[in-house]
């Protein structure tokens, strides 16, 4: 397929049926894009993207302390055509997100990965263990904040 | 008859990395099971945010010690994305052959453990055996033997000589003739018939849907491969072929890597006979301008991401790797249940899991008590005087 006719064809199928509620659009290259998104558009967004656009893969999602917020970036990918970065926003105060768990069953660890590693509230994640934290860490904490140091933890270690 | 649950690791569940399943048995079938993971967990993420990108390379290589080479290209890949640096072609070129050659490791690796687990220790030493071929490949190129650190931001660190191609394609030569033989005994062997055939069953709906990947979704009859559904590299110029297989089960999962190895072998010869001039790198500054990337490789057991975000300083803003195993381990419960006990350590051994990669990033160990090392025979004493305190003397037969 000819270069970046693809991109642009996902683009306005999703603009086509989300208009303004996705921004920032950016074709990074070939079969990478990202877009960013309000988080209670997330979860029709990735069923749409799901069912109707064909990406059948979720990679992983990775969270980020962005200082002011918690960034989610959720990486689909959809075989022979490209990888969709969708991009959403939590705010510190109440940094909460649907499950996708219900399309995706596979985002089980990533979602419970985002809780223990960011603080983030998955919203309807079975009950489970932690993961990849172990059951004895101080609650509260969450490694990969900005502010977080091993000695927040573990205070005998430094 | 009543349910009991055991504890199947975290110790030595299948391969020699700790991750615990809980099995419910009724009588010797597995009738459910839930995984539990994060023993490994290292800090690795965190850990990167306060390292420069030089720095990172070297631990990022040391998420696996079995894909290495895996990991340190997914990290460049999505670092060199972000800054928008161009990759030469050799480079890219000596990427591809270092990848291809590490395929054939893990691969032979894997082969040797299945073996092993399922009491055919024969086939454990001959695929080990062969493995020194591939792995001394490596350590010519590179200086070692799995670290290979050939990987820099914006290319590679060693050009290959003609002497190391010849070399190359002679020991492919020799394990090309072994491979096919390994592929006469997966299919034909009646005890590795006996042990794979219709074990740890995955139907392809079931695959796709739970997200699997590399040679356990492809064993499941879905053609993915990252390789050729998002070429990186050079892939979209070299010939080779998605090998799948539809019996969707442990025997599936062995035709697809002994397959696989073929198409390595195909791979490495290409790029050998037709590594395109040039040079092997090019010159990147330390502090690289705010961008993001993603990194997307088809390591040995299957897709491999990273996500780079830089901030315009000479550390990274954020570093997120996800490891095939990771996504790979909700299709472990599902084939554990209806299978037999006896079955759990080679149906966990057929996604090829590989824990540390996993479980990357927590627990940064700083040690109290400085450094210090130990010659190998005070660590000798150390080991007879810890079992001694703990009531077990060595004494008598460590003379």
């Amino acid at each position: 397929m000819t270069e970046g006719r693809t991109e642009e064809a996902i683009k306005e199928k999703l603009e086509g049926r989300f208009g303004t509620n996705l921004s920032n659009w950016i074709v990074q290259r070939t079969r990478r894009m990202y877009v960013e998104l309000p988080r209670e558009a997330l979860v029709e967004v990735v069923q749409f993207a799901k069912e109707e656009l064909g990406f059948d893969h979720l990679s992983t999602i990775t969270g980020l302390d962005a200082g002011e917020h918690l960034e989610l970036i959720y990486h689909l990918f959809a075989k022979g055509l490209l990888l969709l970065n969708l991009k959403t926003k939590l705010p510190l105060s109440d940094p909460k997100v649907r499950t996708i768990t219900h399309l995706f069953p596979g985002a089980e660890p990533y979602e419970r990965e985002l809780e223990d590693m960011l603080g983030a509230t998955v919203e309807g994640l079975p009950p489970g263990r932690h993961y990849p934290l172990p059951e004895d860490f101080p609650p509260g904490q969450h490694p990969l904040r900005k502010s977080w140091k091993v000695s927040d933890a573990y205070p005998q270690e430094v | 008859m009543s349910k009991i649950t055991i504890p199947l690791g975290p110790q030595h569940p299948a391969l020699k990395e700790p991750g615990n399943f809980m099995l419910v048995l009724e009588g010797e079938q597995i009738v459910g099971a839930t995984v539990r993971l994060g023993y490994n967990h290292r800090g690795i993420e965190k850990a990167c945010e306060d390292r420069s990108f030089i720095q990172n390379l070297y631990l990022i290589e040391r998420v696996c010690g079995i894909c290495s080479h895996s990991h340190t290209t997914c990290f460049c890949m999505a670092t060199e994305d972000a800054a928008k640096i161009e990759v030469p072609k050799r480079a890219q070129a000596i990427r591809v052959l270092v990848g291809e050659l590490e395929r054939v490791h893990s691969h032979l690796l894997w082969l040797g453990v299945a073996g092993h687990e399922i009491g055919f220790d024969t086939l454990f030493m001959y695929a080990w055996k062969d493995r020194e071929q591939v792995l001394d490949c490596l350590e010519m190129i590179s200086g070692n033997r799995v670290h290979y650190a050939i990987n820099t931001i914006g290319g590679v660190r060693r050009d290959v000589t003609p002497e190391q191609k010849a070399e190359i394609l002679k020991r492919m030569d020799i394990l090309e003739e072994r491979t096919k033989y390994y592929i006469q005994l997966a299919t034909q062997e009646p005890t590795v018939l006996a042990r794979a055939k219709g074990v740890g069953h995955l139907p392809t709906e079931e695959a796709k849907k739970r997200g699997a990947v590399g040679p356990t979704v492809r064993a499941s009859n879905v053609p993915f491969d990252v390789r050729k559904d998002d070429p990186y590299l050079l892939y979209d110029e070299l010939d080779f072929k998605v090998i799948t297989s539809d019996s969707c089960d442990v025997f599936g999962r062995l035709v697809v890597r002994v397959f696989e190895l073929l198409e390595s072998f195909k791979l490495i010869r290409q790029v050998v006979n037709d590594l395109p001039e040039g040079p092997i790198s090019v010159k990147v500054p330390r502090k690289l301008p705010a961008g993001e990337g993603v990194g997307h490789y088809e390591a040995p057991r299957g897709e491999d991401i990273h996500y780079v975000r830089t901030n315009g300083t000479e550390k990274p803003e954020r570093v997120k790797v996800r490891a095939p195993t990771l996504a790979n381990f909700s299709s472990i419960a599902y084939m554990l249940e209806g299978g037999y006990l006896a079955d759990a350590p080679i149906v966990i051994a057929a996604i090829d899991p590989c824990f540390s990669c996993t479980d990357r990033a927590l627990s940064i160990s700083t040690s109290t008590k400085g450094e210090y090392s130990l010659s190998w025979e005070d660590l000798r004493k150390l080991g007879i005087e810890f079992y001694r305190s703990r009531g077990i003397d060595f004494t008598r037969i460590a003379k």
